[in-house]
């Protein structure tokens, strides 16, 4: 049995698995619910960035819209939530249990184990990801039909049929992947520093909060490019025509730092970390 | 529990410095901020030992143990582990060892078959059939499929044990394995543990029960303040007394032939016995004379038997008188 396979054993044996996943299962058929039955309709047609959020009033015109208002909607704080739970649980939730020691009394690398848990806290916001695609799309389908969407451009009025229009979705939600995979590797960083996944996770999320506040306050504009919180509705210009590239590069280039900042910080850390719990 | 263990690995008896070294530590030191945990802790374990590991609650016997399991990284000094280092070859040298420190834990939501397959399977694979064996080892076998979550703690710490067996490792570390179990527990695992040593597995038991260490063990160390004050043979490190116990049915007259039997040794009466300060081994002569008497030998029991105890009260208050003898 290999490290991954049995980190991916242990978080299919938890209760709070499940409770993540059965919210992103549920999100987009309440949001469904919520269009299907407002009075309020928008008046034009297309997508319109609402202050970082997404206006799910233009959903009726088509389910798609459910499955991008949900994963621009849920980029902010439920994925991220998501993200930092995972990351945390996986040093300092089985520090706190006592397991970690058991784990590393076996002859196993510890770079190994950490690897492990950072793919399979990733694999666990993955399928979350893909959960919460499926659940949009039926929901958007059975409410709304699957119909063409309008892409933003300024100069005419443009569509993506369904097909590309499912491709611009799976290309958003893997830039959401990845943008999480920053947040998950944050929460391991976290992890390391910890024996107790609360503070982990709390650690973690604050340092997100803050970051999405400091993000938001024009005087410090200029910090706001190095947070990957910045770069998180970045997936929104995949729904351009033409695609925006050029601040999705730089969003994948932020996360990729990230990603391999933190993990690394947390790699320097966990190999010499003396385990006392 | 079964006493019984399959360990087809030819082993030697643990007597001595002849046999090889299974476990050593040399200039062990841990230093926590500015408490010394472990100080310059140099041991020796040969191969078919049943080494007792004591101490008082917070002599450093569990950092000691974390350092061999390369949990915590030493200050200074390392372990070898059959030729393998800790901290440097720390995975070749776990290959050896099974065991737990503090208390054994483990996946509460999982059944204790599917945490022994899910840990077990770290160090190579695991059959059913070697897991049913361990489970029934330490009387597990009919609650392998429950929950952890639900076991007792003297129930974790058979679990821990079967861990510890899961792979039969040359050498098996546990950390007061007995504590938490009812007395038949404690005397099921003390005979696991002495089996164990029967069949040549090295085992480092750490206990701060002194009667249990002499028990079971033939090897003993024992920890103060993260110094080893004593280390040798149990036998060694308990004070011989070369004084036994009489009772017969003519006190008078056994008391007499006492006299002349040992004519430089001491006869005193002690509550109803006869007391005789004498070599040991004149022990059956002094029997035999007895009954070619006509004097019937009720009892002979060893008088003043100094245990691991008293030894161990009078080293550590010799080390403390040291302490506070030293400017500070």
């Amino acid at each position: 049995m290999s490290q991954l396979r049995r980190e991916i054993v242990k978080i299919l044996s938890r209760k709070l698995t499940y409770f993540g996943w059965a919210g992103l299962l549920v999100v987009p058929v309440l949001v469904s619910l919520a269009v299907r039955f407002s009075t309020h309709r928008s008046g034009p047609p297309g997508m319109e960035e609402t202050g970082g959020g997404f206006n799910f009033d233009i959903a009726s015109a088509s389910g798609l819209y459910i499955a991008i208002g949900s994963i621009i909607a849920l980029s902010l704080f439920l994925l991220p939530m998501l993200a930092a739970v995972s990351g945390s649980l996986t040093l300092a939730g089985e520090a706190e249990k006592g397991t970690l020691r058991t784990m590393l009394m076996q002859p196993v690398r510890r770079g190994s184990v950490l690897a492990a848990k950072w793919l399979a806290a990733n694999l666990y916001v993955a399928v979350g990801l893909l959960i919460l695609l499926a659940s949009s799309l039926i929901a958007g389908g059975a409410f709304f039909g699957l119909k063409p969407i309008f892409l933003v451009n300024l100069d005419t009025l443009s569509t993506a049929g369904v097909g590309e229009g499912i491709g611009l979705i799976l290309l958003a939600y893997l830039f959401a992947f990845v943008a999480m995979a920053a947040a998950v590797s944050l929460a391991l960083l976290f992890s390391t520093l910890t024996d107790s996944g609360l503070t982990a996770m709390a650690g973690a999320m604050v340092l997100i909060i803050i970051m999405l506040v400091l993000g938001n306050i024009s005087a410090l504009g200029f910090l706001r490019p190095y947070f990957f919180t910045s770069h998180v509705l970045a997936s929104f210009n995949f729904f351009r025509d033409p695609i925006a590239w050029e601040p999705i590069r730089d969003a994948l280039l932020n996360f990729a730092v990230w990603i391999a900042g933190t993990t690394g910080v947390a790699w320097l850390i966990f190999r010499r970390k003396d385990i006392r719990s | 529990m079964t006493a019984s263990i399959h360990n087809p690995a030819p082993r030697g008896q643990g007597l001595g410095d002849s046999d090889p070294v299974v476990l050593s530590t040399h200039g062990l030191t841990k230093d926590f901020k500015k408490l010394r945990a472990v100080d310059g802790l140099d041991l020796t374990v040969y191969r078919g030992d049943v080494f007792g590991f004591l101490g008082p609650n917070g002599a450093g016997k569990s950092t000691t143990i974390r350092l061999i399991f390369g949990l915590l990284y030493p200050t200074s000094g390392y372990v070898e582990v059959l030729g393998s280092q800790v901290p440097r070859d720390r995975q070749k040298a776990l290959r050896h060892i099974g065991g737990f420190v503090d208390d054994p834990t483990f996946y509460g939501n999982m059944t204790a078959r599917r945490n022994l397959r899910l840990i077990g399977s770290m160090n190579g694979e695991v059959s059913e059939e070697r897991i049913t064996e361990v489970l029934e080892m330490v009387d597990l076998a009919e609650r392998g499929d429950s929950k952890v979550g639900g076991y007792s703690h003297g129930m974790r710490q058979r679990l821990g044990i079967a861990l510890a067996l899961l792979h039969r490792p040359e050498l098996i570390i546990l950390d007061e394995p007995t504590s938490g179990l009812d007395p038949q527990g404690m005397k099921d695992v003390r005979e696991l543990i002495r089996a164990l040593g029967r069949t040549g597995t090295t085992v480092f038991l750490s206990s701060h029960l002194l009667h249990e260490v002499e028990l079971v063990c033939n090897r003993a160390a024992i920890l103060r303040k993260g110094r080893m004050i004593a280390q040798g043979p149990v036998s060694q490190l308990r004070p011989a007394s070369n004084a036994v116990k009489v009772l017969t049915d003519n006190q008078r007259v056994a008391q007499e032939v006492l006299r002349r039997l040992a004519p430089d040794g001491k006869v005193t009466q002690d509550q109803g016995y006869l007391v005789l300060e004498a070599a040991e081994d004149l022990v059956p002569e002094m029997v035999r004379r007895l009954v070619s008497q006509q004097i019937g030998v009720r009892a002979v029991i060893p008088a003043h038997e100094e245990g691991l105890e008293e030894m161990f009260l009078e080293l550590t208050a010799r080390e403390d008188a040291q302490g506070e003898g030293q400017p500070s």
